[in-house]
């Protein structure tokens, strides 16, 4: 609390308005005062604008940043590369958005500085004091549309200044900006906004390509996520899926619950890398499994169409994938579990009493042999009792103390006994991730079902 | 007992603390379901019923009633029965902008996010729920891809301060207005205001109230204090040290007597908890400059200890160890000799 450095700043001297048209002639101190605020609202305009990559929020965050200290009222028009549209946002309420036609604006002013990369600062005419309704050419020729050129006319403006948003050797967009009555656009003013335009025009045009980009991947990223479970009569689900890239919410992991009335297929699996590609493989193998299993639900022959499909691939590819059906009695007080693996860890089933069983099963890994014959085996499951379906993504996550080993599961388990399927997922997946510490980790899915209500 | 009409919401609560202590999903889910459909609004639901009840699956806990894993089963049941009013507050189009809903990294309580979210749902908001402990790089994918309203952050341990600092980070610096809250940011708005949050809420309702208020754009949140920021930074990377030499030489192992009643609570997992949030509230108090951290965990392991029938001289050992400890943090070290209320200079040698 020294206070020295606050003291030595000078007292808060309210300064007018940038363009403010002054009785007096500027000092040379004002003159002064006004170069370092035109600097200092360059350099946080430049800062600010590189924080975002989202197009919407860049736009908004341009607003908050330009008024009031550069215009009263602002308005952009960005062109739509997906079509013949024109799209304009903000003027009072900053999250105000529409659309006009390109060919609407072709001969304004608007559409004059989108062809030419000019800026242009036009007059406005109000034909009448009394009517700031009435038509004012300059607003007429930047601002296409009714209620935005109404706001912008109240504030009864001089001039209007069109700015060129340039970018990487493209016109993408006009910002339109308006003073009030009073307050002009001295050439100062006018080349601190052909500044602004010019950082702002590379902001939006970054925000638009990362969105273009976004849009097209989320598209296909949609039917590799993760599913959401269905809600199943007389069976308790619950999963988890973390991706080895964090900030990723697809992978080379992956479960899927199908089926209908009492009779369910469950799948846990993994296919042979991760990331991007691995998260395509997965989607094929997901594809197979489900139709496999919509024309035949016992786990040997689900597993022996993936196998057979991922083989006459001729990709050197494969996958290995755990599948139980499971069919739940009538009362809900039991559930048949039929159980084949093709290369991939068996299940834990977690009884009511605490006691943890690995599941006898095992094969070979899918797409790696032309023909393939899965054994299965069955487990039952009994009220409180919870089956635990993993990947190997779980027992090789690697802490300060090695790797967390299937040991430590089994270990974890008979303390969440009759817990329930949500409770043993959620338990696994933080003991898995605070053994990690925060170590990278490759990608890990959990699947657990359990019978009743 | 005399047969008068009992208040919907709370009948519906004793109803629903049953359905939690005899881990009912299916009671728990009727409950919430009936109440919605005799016109009860969802965030009287989630708030009055969902959130009261959990309250009290905390607390027994702390009692020594429940086990970890009773715990844990009791709100599996709470998610369930909150998915259930998310399923009938989706039934309406959401009709205002998108909020971002996250924990932050090393807080696994995702309950109370999901009520804020479904709550927020109810009020007309589209919600992204982010989940259990998230990093900040999976935040940041979020909020620039969906370019969201607002980030709601829930926090309800001090261990998660730091990261939700992060999120305030990630969130300001893409301009978008966060609103924080959860148990870990105590009972005002200091520790929220202090990590450069736009707005704290104290629940799920002043959590709507908030997100209405926020600026549609907000300036990035300005650095932490740079001296206790950097011993914060520095008690983080040396943090398992500071922990195993604090649980090898603190004496509640070999005074604790009621393990037998409690065999799932091993005095290992008590001790290493015990331990590990009283290093994440000096923590806390250092990144937030919030002294009441230390003092209130220093009240939480006294009531822990004290519901396990160990001798509450272990707290003021536990404060001394501590400042013997932190000789290297000296900020840190201030602040548990001067807040960790027990009488630090009684208790065994």
């Amino acid at each position: 609390m020294s206070g020295s450095k606050q003291s030595a700043e000078p007292s808060a001297v309210v300064m007018p308005p940038l363009g403010a048209q002054t009785p007096d002639v500027p000092t040379e101190q004002d003159l002064l005062a006004q170069a370092r605020q035109r600097a200092a609202l360059a350099g946080e305009i430049t800062t600010e604008l590189a924080g975002s990559l989202n197009l919407r929020r860049t736009i908004l965050r341009l607003f908050s940043l330009i008024t009031p200290d550069l215009a009263d009222w602002a308005m952009l028009a960005m062109v739509d590369h997906r079509g013949d549209q024109l799209a304009l946002y903000g003027g009072k309420e900053h999250t105000f958005a529409t659309s006009v036609t390109r060919s609407a604006v072709e001969d304004l002013g608007v559409g004059r500085v989108l062809r030419s990369g000019q800026s242009e600062l036009l007059h406005v005419a109000l034909r009448d004091d009394d009517d700031y309704s009435s038509v004012a050419d300059g607003l007429d020729s930047m601002i296409p549309h009714d209620q935005l050129r109404d706001e912008a006319t109240s504030l009864r403006p001089a001039d209007v200044l069109g700015l060129a948003l340039t970018a990487r050797g493209s016109t993408v967009g006009v910002l339109v900006i308006v003073r009030g009555a009073g307050r002009g656009f001295p050439d100062e003013d006018v080349a601190l906004a052909e500044q602004v335009a010019g950082r702002a025009a590379m902001a939006l045009d970054s925000a638009r390509l990362y969105e273009d980009r976004t849009r097209v991947a989320s598209v296909l990223q949609a039917s590799l996520r993760p599913p959401t479970l269905p809600r199943v009569a007389r069976l308790r689900l619950s999963a988890r899926f973390r991706a080895a890239a964090e900030h990723m919410d697809i992978g080379g992991d992956f479960y899927d619950v199908h089926g209908s009335g009492r009779d369910w297929v469950l799948v846990t699996g993994d296919v042979c890398g991760k990331g991007v590609e691995a998260a395509v493989l997965t989607g094929r193998a997901r594809q197979s499994i489900r139709t496999a299993a919509y024309f035949d639900r016992s786990p040997h022959s689900v597993l022996a169409a993936l196998n057979a499909v991922l083989y006459d691939e001729e990709s050197d590819k494969f996958v290995t994938a755990v599948c139980a059906r499971v069919r739940p009695a009538d009362d809900g007080n039991s559930a048949r579990v039929d159980l084949a693996a093709a290369g991939h860890p068996a299940p834990l089933v977690l009884r009511a009493n605490g006691v943890v069983e690995q599941a006898m099963v095992g094969g070979t890994v899918a797409g790696v042999l032309p023909e393939v014959g899965y054994r299965e085996t069955t487990v039952e499951l009994r009220p409180g009792d919870t089956m635990l379906m993993f990947t190997d993504g779980i027992y090789e996550a690697r802490g300060a103390a090695g790797f967390y080993g299937m040991d430590r599961l089994v270990a974890l388990l008979p303390a969440y006994a009759g817990a329930g399927p949500d409770a043993v997922c959620e338990a696994v997946e933080q003991d898995v991730v605070e053994f990690l510490a925060g170590r990278a980790h490759d990608d890990m899915a959990l699947l657990a079902v359990a019978c009743g209500r | 007992m005399t047969g008068g009409v009992l208040d919907p919401v709370v009948d519906a609560l004793a109803r629903f603390d049953g359905a939690l202590a005899s881990v009912d999903v299916d009671a728990a889910v009727d409950v919430v379901e009936r109440l919605l459909d005799d016109g009860t609004d969802a965030v009287t639901v989630l708030v009055d019923v969902i959130a009261s009840a959990q309250r009290t699956v905390g607390d027994r806990w702390q009692r020594g009633e429940w086990t970890v894993a009773e715990e844990h089963a009791a709100t599996a049941v709470s998610v369930s029965a909150t998915e259930a009013v998310a399923r009938k507050v989706r039934r309406t189009p959401a009709t205002r902008g998108r909020v971002v809903v996250a924990c932050a990294e090393r807080e696994w309580h995702a309950l109370p996010a999901m009520i804020v979210g479904t709550a927020l749902r109810a009020d007309g908001w589209d919600i992204t729920l982010l989940g259990a402990s998230t990093l900040p790089v999976r935040l940041s994918q979020y909020l620039h891809d969906l370019g969201p309203d607002a980030t709601a952050v829930s926090c309800s341990i001090l261990g998660a301060l730091p990261t939700t600092r992060r999120f305030i980070e990630a969130s300001t610096a893409a301009g978008i207005p966060v609103v924080v809250g959860g148990s870990a940011f105590g009972p005002d708005d200091r520790r929220a205001a202090a990590l450069g949050a736009t707005a704290w809420a104290a629940g799920a309702r002043e959590a709507i109230a908030a997100v209405h208020a926020l600026p549609t754009v907000v300036a990035a949140a300005p650095p932490l204090s740079s001296a206790a920021a950097a011993e914060q930074a520095a008690m983080e990377l040396a943090h398992h040290r500071l922990v195993s030499a604090l649980r090898d030489r603190w004496s509640l192992a070999a005074q604790i007597v009621t393990t037998d009643q409690h065999p799932l609570d091993s005095v290992h997992d008590v001790a290493a908890d015990v331990v590990n949030q009283s290093l994440h509230a000096v923590s806390a108090a250092l990144l937030t400059g919030d002294p009441r951290t230390v003092s209130d965990t220093a009240t939480w392991v006294a009531d822990l200890l004290a519901a396990r029938s160990v001798d509450r001289s272990l707290v003021g050992e536990l404060g001394r160890l501590l400042v013997a400890d932190l000789r290297d943090y000296p900020l840190a070290r201030a602040l548990v000799e001067d807040h960790w209320t027990d009488p630090i200079t009684t208790g065994p040698r």
